[in-house]
């Protein structure tokens, strides 16, 4: 098995982040060979990013994406760049604050916005961390939340925390609406 | 990735090893884990993209295991300031990107002339000049054997992954001390900033020097009790200038190069993937190696791209008839692939043996095509096709399978 996840969005929306907090929960939780990569422009925000992991149950060679299978776009910019490179059957999560796009096909969290609720619009990455953990194969809510206590400080890693099971309580609701 | 070896060598690592442990490090995290491994007890360096991590964790993670680290004001200070630890008996290493390692090349060529061990890693980005710092290239593969003046041997290793950013680290912590001479360590930016799970080791190595039978002595450090003399100019056994004498000055050049030079088979690290039947080979390092060997399993037709729908969106997609992932199968193209991990010495005789029954040799790399002329140097009876790219973005598989289709004269 080898699945390509894709991610996209602006620097400073924790894309980076959320990508290696996914490859480190398959890779030590749920031990699964993995490759996260990233691109980014010289700037520190604002510019176009791209993260990607590869999840493989062999050796993973190539280590970058071609054809995403999983494609996940935090703002607008990064669904219009990235969308024409997943596969056919591939499946897409969009920040729906932000993205606008309307195939049913789609698994949309608002995501920007149930940050905001919270008074913590930084912590974007991890509702959609929730909302894709959920959504992933052979992956667990407490192996991700395990990683978000590992990458953060005792002070931040609560509210990380709560953002983290928001976005996943969301997608169970979305998935229970859906039928699936 | 695991290559089977083409030869016996081996690396050795379980000296002094505590327990390993599975962790998901950066590239250039493990590179700074396998220099406190490999016994490096002294960094010097001025941070520069896509090299930086190095640097930051060394900054923190050097004092605790007892060692001194300086930022320096530059590249050169940098270079210059592990010359001097390793005299002063610490094991030591620097690390950059192109613009540092071209103010390093004097210091490169001061450390081979006065066989002082050091290791300095180089972990590309585009060029020239400033160039692309947060893109890849493997455009200073050349500079790493010739960049500082004059005649003399250098070793350099070039990883493909994580785990290899580690173990080659350590390598060059080992050749340098048997060769008393620079190695680098030539990585590029994928390989560094990317994350793999891999296995380390607490602790550290006891690697020792001058340990290559008849090669070199021992690197005598200062303050042990003998009388050292340290010389940029020619020089004689005793440390004495022969620089206008030609015929001992002939003699010490020829001395700095024939001890790696005659020892290239020692220091070779070929891996081979496919070979046993191939008629087509590409030759890879580096980062390029990666999408080379899925290139192998696209020609060969080795499927293990599909996913298992594991998801209902997935699940009733395979009910409606969408096929997970389209394969073309090319089965009858007998593909293999030679990972070169040593890249200089120029690793002639092991190139030559495996890839003795191929007729095809195709050479994908991020630069105009520099590794390339070696290959068909050596290579001279083979038709060798050079796949260059530059701009920063590494091959896909796609890309080289295309190419082994037009050269092998398959039609899509």
């Amino acid at each position: 098995m080898r699945i390509n996840v894709r991610f996209a969005g602006a620097g400073g929306q924790g894309v980076i982040l959320s990508s290696v907090l996914l490859a480190k929960a398959y890779g030590l939780g749920e031990d699964y060979n993995i490759s996260q990569t990233q691109s980014y422009g010289p700037e520190a925000r604002g510019g176009a990013c791209k993260a990607e992991v590869v999840i493989s149950d062999e050796n993973i060679d190539y280590m970058k994406v071609d054809q995403a299978d999983v494609f996940i776009a935090f703002n607008q910019m990064g669904y219009d760049k990235y969308i024409g490179t997943v596969k056919k059957d591939a499946m897409v999560l969009i920040n729906s604050t932000l993205v606008d796009a309307d195939d049913p096909a789609y698994y949309r969290v608002p995501a920007t916005q149930i940050a905001e609720e919270m008074g913590k619009p930084f912590v974007v990455n991890m509702v959609m961390l929730g909302a894709l953990t959920k959504l992933m194969p052979k992956l667990h809510y407490p192996t991700v939340e395990e990683e978000i206590m590992q990458n953060f400080a005792a002070s931040i890693a609560g509210m990380n925390l709560v953002a983290y099971g928001r976005g996943y309580q969301e997608m169970e609701i979305e998935l229970e609406q859906r039928g699936e | 990735m695991v290559f089977p070896s083409a030869g016996e060598k081996r690396f050795d690592m379980e000296l002094n090893a505590s327990d390993p442990k599975k962790v998901v490090l950066q590239g250039n995290e493990a590179c700074a884990k396998g220099a406190l491994y490999a016994g490096c007890r002294f960094f010097a360096g001025y941070p520069i993209t896509p090299s930086t991590e190095i640097i930051e964790l060394m900054s923190s993670e050097m004092q605790k295991a007892g060692g001194a680290f300086i930022q320096m004001e530059d590249e050169i200070g940098s270079a210059c300031a592990i010359i001097g630890a390793r005299w002063g008996g610490k094991k030591a290493m620097t690390a950059t990107s192109g613009p540092g390692y071209t103010l390093m090349q004097e210091a490169i060529g001061y450390a081979a002339v006065t066989e002082t061990p050091i290791v300095i890693v180089n972990v590309q980005r585009g060029g020239p000049s400033t160039g692309q710092p947060t893109l890849s290239s493997q455009e200073d593969v050349y500079q790493a054997r010739y960049g500082s003046h004059g005649d003399y041997g250098i070793i350099v290793l070039s990883p493909s992954s994580v785990q290899e950013m580690y173990d080659f680290t350590v390598r060059a912590f080992e050749l340098s001390e048997q060769f008393r001479t620079p190695v680098i360590l030539l990585s590029d930016e994928v390989v560094g900033h990317m994350r793999e799970k891999i296995t380390i080791h607490d602790g550290s190595k006891n690697i020792k020097s001058g340990t290559q039978k008849f090669v070199v002595s021992p690197h005598a450090d200062f303050f042990q009790g003998e009388n050292s003399l340290v010389e940029g100019q020619l020089h004689d056994e005793w440390g004495r200038r022969i620089g206008h004498v030609a015929e001992q000055s002939g003699r010490f050049i020829q001395n700095i190069n024939k001890k790696i030079q005659d020892n290239a088979d020692r220091i070779a690290d070929i891996r081979t993937y496919c070979m046993e039947d191939a008629d087509i080979a590409i030759v890879a390092y580096g980062s390029v190696a990666r999408p080379a060997a899925n290139a192998v399993k696209l020609a060969r037709g080795i499927r293990d791209e599909r996913i298992l729908p594991k998801l209902k969106v997935f699940r009733d997609l395979v009910k409606r008839g969408v096929p997970a992932t389209m394969h073309t199968d090319y089965s009858h193209l007998k593909v293999g692939l030679v990972k070169i991990n040593s890249l200089w010495p120029f690793p002639e005789e092991e190139l030559k043996r495996s890839t003795q029954n191929t007729e095809l040799i195709i050479v994908p790399e991020m630069n105009v095509g520099k590794y390339c002329r070696e290959v068909e140097r050596v290579l001279k009876d083979k038709k060798v096709i050079s796949m260059p790219k530059s701009g920063g973005d590494i091959h896909t598989p796609h890309e080289i399978l295309d190419e082994i289709l037009k050269e092998a004269g398959v039609n899509e």
